[in-house]
C-alpha cells in the first residue's frame, strides 16, 4: 500500500489543509488493524475522534421533549382559535351597533321638529285675490327693506372710501 | 454525494415550507449533546441544555423558514447556553469531576485497558483546551462540519476557525506524543 499519499495527507491535516473528505479518509486508514509503525503513533488520536462521534443522548431524551414541547401546541392553537373568531365577534358588535342607533333615531324627538311634510300642509286663505293680496304685500315690505339697507350700504360705503365725501355729505 | 445532498434536502424543504420538529430537529440532539458535553463536560449539564435549545428552536417557530440552515442555528444556540451554564458553574467554584469513563466506553469494541487509557488521556488534553479551540476541533474532527459552517456557528471568520484548529490539532498532538515519550 501506498503510505506516501496517507503521509501527506496527514502532514496537510495538521496544517490545516485537509478536505472533509480527506480527513474521512484518514479516519479510515487509522481503523484498519495493520499500520505502519511510523505512523502507529497517530492511530489513538484518529481513533478517538471516532469513537467520539458515537457518543449519544440517553433514551428516554426525545419522550421527555416532545412532552414539553407538545403543550405549547394546545395554547397555539387556543389563541388561533380565538384570533380565527375574532372577526365574526367585530361584525356582530358592528350590526347591534346600527341597530341600536337606528331605533334610537327612529324614537327620538328631534326627528318630529324638523319633519317638514308638505303633504300636512293646509290652506289659510279661502279666497285667492286675498292670499294674492297678501302675499304681495309682503313681498313689498320685504323689497323695500331690502331697498333701505341698500342705500344705508351705499352711503356707508362713501362715508369709508373718502374723507371729502364725508364732509360734503356733513354739510 | 453528501455535498450535493445538503442543499437539496435544504432546497427542498424551503420549497415545500414544511420544516418538521420531530423530523429534521429533533435528531440534532446528539449532535447538540456532544458540542455541550464538550463546552460543560457535565453529562446531566449537557442533557440539560439541549433540552433548552431544543425548546427555545420551537419557540422560534416563525423564523424557522428564514435560516439557512437550521443546525446552525441550533448549534450556535446550544454553543451560547453551554458557555454562559460552564461560566456560571465557575462562578460558583465548582470543580468539574472528569467522571467521563462511562462516555464513550459502550461503543469501544477494542477493549483493552491500554487502549482506554490512551482514550482517556486524549480526552482530558482536548477538554483541557480552551473553549474555542475545543469547539472548533469538536465540531471539524468529530461532526465533520466545513469551515464555513463553523464560521457560521462561532460567528467568527473562516480564518479564525482555520488558526483555532490548527492550535487545537497542534496541541493535542504535541502533548499527547510527549506524554507517549516520556510518560505522564
Amino acid at each position: 500500500m501506498d503510505y506516501k499519499y496517507i503521509e501527506q495527507l496527514i502532514d496537510r491535516y495538521w496544517q490545516c489543509e485537509t478536505s472533509i473528505e480527506e480527513e474521512k479518509m484518514l479516519h479510515l486508514f487509522f481503523q484498519q488493524k495493520e499500520i505502519p509503525s511510523h505512523l502507529i503513533r497517530y492511530k489513538d488520536l484518529f481513533c478517538f475522534e471516532q469513537e467520539e462521534r458515537c457518543l449519544k443522548m440517553s433514551d428516554d431524551f426525545d419522550a421527555k421533549v416532545l412532552a414539553k414541547v407538545e403543550k405549547p401546541i394546545v395554547k397555539a392553537k387556543r389563541i388561533s382559535l380565538a384570533r380565527q373568531t375574532m372577526p365574526f365577534f367585530k361584525a356582530a358588535a358592528v350590526v347591534a351597533i346600527i341597530l341600536s342607533l337606528g331605533n334610537a333615531m327612529q324614537k327620538s324627538p328631534i326627528g318630529e321638529d324638523n319633519d317638514y311634510n308638505y303633504d300636512q300642509y293646509t290652506d289659510t286663505y279661502t279666497d285667492p285675490q286675498v292670499a294674492y293680496d297678501e302675499i304681495s304685500s309682503a313681498l313689498q315690505d320685504v323689497s323695500e327693506g331690502i331697498n333701505k339697507s341698500k342705500v344705508l350700504e351705499d352711503t356707508d360705503t362713501l362715508v369709508s372710501t373718502t374723507p371729502a365725501t364725508k364732509e360734503l355729505i356733513k354739510e | 454525494m453528501g455535498v450535493t445532498f445538503v442543499p437539496l434536502t435544504r432546497h427542498y424543504y424551503r420549497e415545500m415550507q414544511q420544516i418538521s420538529f420531530r423530523n429534521d430537529i429533533l435528531p440534532l440532539k446528539d449532535k447538540l449533546f456532544r458540542l455541550a458535553f464538550r463546552i460543560t463536560l457535565d453529562r446531566a449539564e449537557a442533557e440539560d441544555i439541549v433540552q433548552e435549545t431544543l425548546i427555545r428552536i420551537w419557540n422560534k417557530k416563525d423564523e424557522w423558514m428564514h435560516l439557512e440552515s437550521i443546525e446552525a442555528f441550533s448549534l450556535t444556540i446550544c454553543r451560547n447556553l453551554s458557555i454562559d451554564r460552564s461560566e456560571k458553574k465557575e462562578a460558583q467554584n465548582v470543580e468539574f469531576n472528569e467522571n467521563l469513563h462511562d462516555t464513550a466506553d459502550s461503543s469501544n469494541t477494542v477493549g483493552s485497558m491500554e487502549h482506554n487509557e490512551k482514550m482517556q488521556i486524549i480526552r482530558r488534553l482536548f477538554n483541557k483546551l480552551p473553549e474555542k479551540q475545543r469547539s472548533v476541533m469538536q465540531l471539524r474532527d468529530i461532526e465533520e462540519k466545513s469551515y464555513k459552517e463553523i464560521a457560521e456557528i462561532l460567528n467568527i471568520t473562516e480564518e479564525q476557525v482555520k488558526i483555532n484548529l490548527f492550535r487545537a490539532r497542534k496541541n493535542i498532538r504535541q502533548q499527547y506524543i510527549e506524554i507517549e515519550n516520556y510518560g505522564l
